[in-house]
């Protein structure tokens, strides 16, 4: 009986062991941080540090897009807050819009954050905040697709008129 | 009946019943201890040998990267299962029998599995990662294994071939390749590698890894042999 115990736990326990292998090899992890943060995202109890999230807040208020977006990967390492994807992806928008022309990288790079937003939330994102013109990520992606389109109305003169969201 | 089964059971007729007890109580522990190497030290130490096998370390930020094992490293590991099934390293017939137990046959099944993939990753931690170098290695070893596949081998001559095996090509690759493309190397060094990438015009490219690759993949063939020492140790257990 003690045999059979002995094989049936070696047996689950090796099983998962295993799966603990395979899971390192497709998430790919960098350091041992990156292992822990992704284990607490696999297991459900990963949490963005909102202190960071704050910090990140009040610099892109004050139109500090970079160092906000810096904050802000450090408040979500493991990239998993479709909240905090959405402000990075909003960073990116504000940083690139130009009233002349819009920076075609940072609008592909906000178009990437605002997918991987949109793919994390369970239902469609909306992010309640007065000082944002686009609420929704929906929106933020239709704004971010429509830069980075080329077509006649980007040799308009009257586009200088038009204001950031 | 031979004569030491004989003697054996006439010195328990006339044993003390606290000797028997002492006799069944190390029958016991020896049952328990083989059950635990077969179910749960054979499986952990080939699953870490998988782990650990596609395991390097950047040479610039010390992260991690993670190399699956390439196709080529799955055939060298069926060929090696072939050779631990002629060598008596794996008793096939008698692990995974109609007459067994479902679970001791799926446990056995569970330990070729493992093994497999321990097979598969120690191969990949001694074969450059790319480039020409990568197909000469497996070259190599392909020729080596399928060449042993028609050789005589026992368990005991068949691990001491591997050991020599597999330490060939850790030397090459952790400890040659690797001071021959290190970036701090001395000057004759650096004119060497720079040499040899001339004249096979770049095939010889090699990625740099940080110093404790080829730690890890020392660790990981050493767990390796140990893996396959006791594997060996198991397999003369169920033939007695």
């Amino acid at each position: 009986m003690r045999q059979r115990l002995i094989q049936i736990l070696g047996l689950t326990v090796t099983a998962a062991y295993a799966l603990a292998i395979v899971w390192l090899y497709a998430t790919e992890p960098r350091s041992f941080r990156e292992v822990a943060t992704g284990a607490q995202v696999a297991a459900g109890t990963y949490q963005v540090d909102q202190q960071k999230f704050e910090s990140a807040l009040s610099l892109f208020r004050r139109d500090q897009f970079r160092a906000a977006r810096d904050e802000w990967q450090r408040a979500d390492p493991a990239a998993s807050d479709p909240r905090t994807q959405f402000y990075i992806a909003y960073s990116f928008y504000r940083e690139g819009w130009g009233r002349i022309y819009y920076d075609q990288e940072l609008f592909k790079q906000g178009l990437e954050a605002v997918n991987r937003a949109i793919a994390l939330a369970p239902q469609p994102l909306s992010v309640a905040d007065e000082n944002l013109q686009l609420h929704t990520a929906a929106e933020l992606k239709a704004e971010l697709e429509q830069g980075i389109e080329r077509n006649w109305g980007d040799v308009n003169p009257l586009k200088v008129m038009r204001q950031r969201k | 009946m031979t004569d030491e089964l004989r003697a054996t059971k006439e010195e328990l007729t006339t044993a003390e019943p606290c000797e028997l007890v002492a006799v069944e109580r190390a029958v016991d522990n020896r049952a328990r201890n083989e059950a635990l190497v077969s179910y749960w030290v054979l499986p952990f130490l080939f699953l870490t040998v998988a782990l650990l096998g596609g395991l390097r370390v950047g040479a610039d930020d010390h992260a991690f990267i993670f190399f699956p094992p390439p196709l080529i490293t799955l055939v060298l590991a069926v060929l090696l299962m072939l050779l631990f099934v002629r060598g008596g390293l794996i008793e096939l017939r008698t692990w995974v029998a109609g007459h067994q137990p479902p679970l001791a046959n799926l446990s056995h099944i569970w330990i070729l599995l493992t093994l497999f993939f321990a097979s598969a990753q120690a191969l990949n931690s001694v074969l450059p990662e790319r480039g020409l170098l990568h197909w000469l290695f497996s070259f190599f070893f392909l020729w080596t294994l399928w060449n042993n596949q028609f050789s005589s081998f026992e368990a005991r001559r068949l691990l001491r071939s591997l050991v020599v095996l597999f330490g060939t090509a850790f030397v090459l690759k952790h400890l040659l390749l690797a001071s021959l493309y290190a970036p701090d190397g001395g000057w004759f060094k650096r004119i060497a590698g720079a040499l040899a990438q001339g004249v096979s015009l770049g095939t010889l490219d090699a990625p740099m890894f940080a110093p404790a690759t080829g730690y890890i993949s020392f660790f990981t063939l050493g767990l390796y042999i140990v893996g396959l020492v006791l594997l060996g140790a198991k397999t003369v257990d169920s033939r007695q």
